[in-house]
């Protein structure tokens, strides 16, 4: 496991090396400040980062991107509500008060499998739409199919999985390329 | 006990935190029956969550920050009018240019050469300074989701980022354009006034529930900050002002730098400056929109009237103008 901690102050990165004790292979660095091109070389599993380190923003901008990784930030036992506001707010921002050795696996545990459903979310998500989009294309070259060979839709869709099968292309890749030479051969631009 | 009536508020160390800081250093919390902490936050994030959930009351706040938390936090004023600037580093300025017409150019032939893109940094996904920024870049000709990278970097670290090389430009609000100008690191190309004459920038955000359950210490809150912003505002005043806010437990930085943006560009208060403007929102809105934040067909119009509160500054500033009729007189 790597543990990457954004934090001016050792002692958290020494509380967290504790309570990862026994955890093999483990690595844990501490760095003072958010260093991109420190975090992609090292490719940390979580980031833990002190609530008052300036660096979340950034750390907050990347959960909409790829890029994104499963953040821990700690904030004190004074601010009641912010660890909720924080899971609310950040996908994989996940606050406990105080910090126990004892509960570190614990949490970083949970923070990496919250950030991992979430991206599996997001993944099913970018799927479904990509296979709605899919569909919609192999409904119009259905529809082309009907006009230009006179099948009936049974037929047309039929002869669109034959074209998939001997190209070995998927179906909604062949109803697009159909389309786009139905468009050529009408004269659209290509 | 004091009396008073307690509320925690928020900053980041920014120029426009100023009517908070004024207000908090000439005791005028106080007068208006407040003891307030004002608490120095390391960043945007933060001051979401807390003003959110109530761990603060309010803070000093990005405009559009307070339309994406929904409902939940209102801006009950507006704290400035311009501040922000963008900055490019000095290596790259004299040929990116003033307006930004060699940006293109640059951008074309880095792809040529297979250079990596240019990298420019915001201070957060919602802000004045992302939507400026991207403005500027599409006016270049450049777009800002392909042509180069948009990274978010809190305000106290932009300076010591682009030292470091790690970014090309960005857009951040004073004094931070200025302090990078002064350490010979960037060179400010345009500042928010050329684009936008006494356009919107920070508010003060505030948690709903204060609105709804505290009415008279909003009020009070808002007599107080109103106060600090015509005081921030006063040409007499412009010595003091530096000295407060160049304190470290304030902004913390060079006098000579917060001074140039006072000069020339923020508005505190005069012209209306801090009524929180219905357009305003709307214009932040319809960018969330054009940039992919906010889904587009919501009823902008409600969401920006939940959330931008006229009425609660009007009411507060004529209470004021009632017991204070020289601080309107301007």
């Amino acid at each position: 496991m790597r543990v990457l901690v954004i934090d001016p102050d050792t002692a958290r990165a020494a509380l967290v090396a504790q309570g990862l004790e026994g955890v093999q292979p483990l690595e844990v660095r501490r760095s003072a400040v958010y260093d991109e091109a420190e975090v992609l070389a090292f490719a940390p599993d979580v980031v833990v980062i002190a609530a008052e380190s300036p660096d979340r923003d950034t750390l907050d901008s990347l959960k909409e991107s790829g890029s994104g990784r499963p953040v821990v930030m700690f904030v004190d036992r004074s601010e009641p509500g912010l660890a909720e506001q924080a899971v609310r707010a950040g996908v994989a921002a996940y606050v406990v008060d105080g910090l126990a050795p004892g509960r570190v696996r614990s949490i970083l545990d949970v923070a990496m499998s919250r950030f991992a459903l979430t991206q599996q979310l997001r993944g099913d998500l970018a799927k479904a739409k990509a296979d709605l989009e899919s569909r919609k294309t192999v409904e119009r070259a259905k529809g082309l199919l009907m006009r230009e060979r006179g099948l009936d839709e049974d037929g047309a869709y039929r002869l669109l999985r034959k074209l998939a099968m001997d190209r070995g292309k998927p179906i909604g890749s062949v109803a697009a390329d159909l389309l786009a030479f139905a468009g050529v051969l009408k004269g659209e631009a290509p | 006990m004091s009396g008073l009536s307690d509320l925690r508020l928020g900053f980041i160390p920014l120029t426009d935190c100023a009517p908070l800081a004024v207000a908090q250093a000439l005791g005028f919390f106080e007068e208006e029956g407040l003891a307030v902490e004002l608490v120095r936050e390391a960043s945007w994030a933060t001051i979401r969550d807390k003003v959110a959930v109530g761990a603060l009351d309010g803070a000093h706040m990005l405009g559009p920050m307070a339309l994406a938390a929904e409902g939940d936090v209102l801006a009950p004023m507006a704290l400035n009018r311009n501040g922000s600037a963008v900055t490019v580093s000095t290596a790259l300025a004299g040929a990116v240019g003033a307006a930004g017409e060699g940006l293109a150019r640059i951008v074309a032939a880095r792809r040529a050469s297979g250079q990596g893109l240019l990298t420019f940094a915001v201070v957060f996904p919602q802000s004045m300074h992302n939507y400026l920024l991207r403005d500027w870049l599409v006016r270049a000709g450049v777009d800002p989701d392909q042509d180069v990278r948009l990274v978010v970097i809190p305000p106290p670290r932009m300076v010591e980022r682009m030292r470091a090389g790690e970014i090309d430009g960005f857009c951040v609000g004073a004094p931070w354009n200025a302090v990078a100008e002064a350490q010979g690191v960037g060179r400010i190309l345009m500042v928010s006034s050329q684009i936008w004459p006494a356009g919107p920038d920070k508010v003060l955000g505030v948690n709903a529930a204060l609105a709804a359950h505290r009415s008279d210490d909003l009020r009070a809150c808002l007599r107080a900050v109103i106060r600090g912003a015509a005081w921030a505002d006063a040409p007499q005043n412009r010595d003091a002002l530096v000295a407060l806010l160049a304190r470290p437990d304030v902004v913390g930085v060079d006098p000579a730098a917060l001074s140039r943006a006072l000069e020339h560009e923020i508005i505190f208060h005069r012209d209306e400056a801090g009524l929180p403007q219905r357009e305003h929102a709307l214009w932040f809105l319809s960018q969330m929109v054009r940039w992919g934040q906010l889904e587009a067909g919501r009823d902008m119009e409600a969401l920006a009237d939940r959330v931008y509160r006229p009425d609660l500054y009007r009411d507060a500033a004529l209470s004021l103008q009632a017991d204070e009729p020289a601080l309107h007189a301007s």
